[in-house]
């Protein structure tokens, strides 16, 4: 097998040129992307913000080679999102954790590591791909807070620890970029910022880059380093805002000044957007508040 | 944590791990013993006492209707052996015809879950057999087969052949789209795919299969023994002669032979699948 060398981006970088979705055609034509770029450079945590329907998580199946692209390229450091899921370079965290019930947490993680084995050799031959050692699944789990459930199934678990054994499965396989889809919207509020906080302790020592999808702006102001923020019917991306708090963030980080003035910028742009908007433009309806 | 919610005691409130739910403990006896409350078995009780009074009044006015209850078990007393060995007899082909059904469906299975060109051609067919009465077919291979175990195992595979079939083609299919992204994502294969996750989710529906197929490969054993009788030995070759002779005691100790290894295949599938669906979300939260 010959390596496909690319023929734009870099391997330092996730990008995606002039992608156009289309989903059906005549009166239930839906533009799903409409020339969309994106860059993420290695180790950026970037969240993609926006109403249903929007493109988002089209956007992140586009990335994990779950779907192609009507045209357009989409790469995935210098490779093609097939070639990166064949190195295991890409780790999916989806909106349900998506574990199998008759594993116990333990197996559940150690699952990537069974299929697929091929990978390693393959990884060793991609440009710029960084070496890392594998990880000790028991200290990612203990690092995750789930020490106790290691050998519980994941029925006995709540959604806020399954959902966290997702989160360790997908760092497990040391993976190029995480790709995650709303991954906390199932959770309660008190979850949801303890998960937070867990998941940026564990970025924070693996750099892993993180594409984020959410719906949430309090959480993608406090995650990320990039903020896009897309917008509906055509799905396309309308801004693009630099989170420069500083890190760590903490929970008193919150309440700040700062933090909220990240917010307002985003919700302006949602709101814009909205306004904007082709279709839904007409009714004044505020679309800033998520969902 | 510092963050003020309205109503702080309806959600969990731990910020590194929320507890897990905990084995709810049961009042009085543990759920394994709640068999010996009277509650528990004295419905059932009545209604035999009953049953057994109408039986006993039938037999008594009308022996050729019903054998006397003491008839019957003074057959079953006299010839234990006879009946023994009948069983078995009757059991091992449903046990092989069984198997045999089980390792052709389960194959079949698996090729219509994988290949959608052969589950539109071989499924329609396999339905439309499955509601074909095989108690009209079961003649038949006994004029194809003669009186050997060949058309018994033939009609007590086929009749185990369907419910696994249609079961476990479904539970291949059954798994949720998320858990197939992220194995896509890992770029598993296909046999990977089957072996880890598609197997192992088709397990609880097999079992549902399994539980209907376990007594059924008796009846199927049972109708190809009356269709050939004369044949070795069996359960429905005792049945069909007895009857033919008008000793309905052994007719009716044969069937109750019958009723007690259908029950016990039955309680055998169910402890098996105790075991091996532990992890089903039905077990764990009944356990909880």
């Amino acid at each position: 097998m010959t390596l496909t060398v690319p023929a734009t981006g870099t391997a330092d970088s996730i990008s995606i040129r002039g992608a156009v979705k289309i989903y059906g055609s005549g009166t239930s034509r839906h533009v799903a992307l409409q020339n969309v770029d994106v860059d993420i450079k290695r180790g950026q945590f970037v969240s993609i913000i926006g109403p249903s329907g929007c493109g988002k998580s089209t956007l992140l199946r586009l990335i994990a080679g779950l779907e192609h692209a009507d045209s357009g390229t989409a790469e995935v450091f210098g490779v093609t999102p097939e070639r990166a899921c064949a190195a295991k370079m890409i780790g999916l965290v989806p909106q349900a954790p998506a574990l199998l019930p008759w594993k116990d947490v333990l197996g559940n993680v150690s699952m990537p590591a069974k299929v697929n084995r091929r990978a390693d050799k393959l990884r060793r031959r991609i440009h710029g791909h960084l070496e890392r050692p594998a990880p000790d699944m028991l200290d990612l789990l203990n690092k995750a807070g789930l020490t106790d459930a290691v050998h519980k199934l994941p029925a006995q678990l709540s959604g806020g620890m399954q959902q966290r054994a997702a989160i360790v499965r997908a760092f497990g396989v040391q993976p190029d970029v995480l790709l995650m889809d709303e991954p906390f919207s199932a959770l309660d509020e008190f979850t949801r910022e303890s998960i937070q906080e867990q998941l940026l302790d564990i970025w924070d020592e693996n750099k892993t880059t993180v594409v984020f999808v959410t719906h949430s702006v309090s959480e993608a102001v406090r995650l990320s380093d990039k903020v896009l923020v897309m917008s509906a019917r055509p799905g396309r991306i309308t801004a693009s805002v630099d989170i420069t708090l500083p890190r760590p963030r903490s929970q008193m980080m919150l309440k700040s000044a700062e933090f909220h003035h990240f917010e307002d910028v985003i919700r302006d742009h949602l709101q814009t957007a909205w306004r904007e908007n082709p279709i839904t433009g007409a009714t004044p309806v505020p679309a800033g508040a998520p969902a | 944590m510092s963050v003020i919610t309205p109503e702080p005691t309806t959600v969990q409130h731990t910020p590194v791990t929320e507890p897990a739910p905990t084995p709810a403990t049961r009042r009085g006896l543990p759920k394994r013993l709640s068999f010996i409350r009277p509650a528990y078995w004295l419905p059932l009780a009545v209604l035999l006492v009953g049953l057994g009074i109408l039986w006993s009044i039938t037999a008594r006015d009308s022996p050729y209707l019903l054998p006397p209850l003491a008839a019957i078990g003074e057959a079953l007393a006299a010839n234990p052996g006879f009946y023994l060995s009948n069983a078995w007899a009757t059991l091992a082909v449903a046990l092989v015809g069984l198997a045999i059904g089980f390792v052709g469906s389960f194959i079949l299975a698996v090729l219509v879950s994988e290949l959608p060109v052969a589950r539109r051609a071989i499924m329609p067919i396999a339905v439309v057999l499955s509601v074909t009465p095989l108690v009209a077919i079961a003649p038949a291979l006994v004029v194809a087969f003669g009186f050997g175990p060949e058309p018994k195992l033939i009609v007590t595979a086929l009749i185990c052949f369907f419910p696994i079939l249609i079961n476990v083609s479904t539970g291949l299919r059954s798994v949720s789209p998320a858990v197939l992204q992220v194995f896509t994502t890992l770029h598993a294969s296909r046999l990977e795919m089957l072996w880890h996750v598609r197997m192992p989710s088709a397990l609880p529906y097999l079992f549902t299969a399994l539980r209907v197929v376990f007594p059924l490969s008796i009846i199927g054993a049972v109708v190809a023994e009356l269709s050939a009788p004369g044949a070795a030995a069996g359960l429905g070759t005792v049945i069909s002669v007895a009857s033919s002779n008008n000793r309905l005691a052994v007719v009716y100790a044969a069937i109750f032979c019958l009723a007690i290894m259908g029950s016990l295949l039955l309680l055998i599938i169910t402890a098996i699948e105790d075991r091996v669906l532990h992890w089903h979300e039905s077990r764990v939260s009944a356990t909880r």
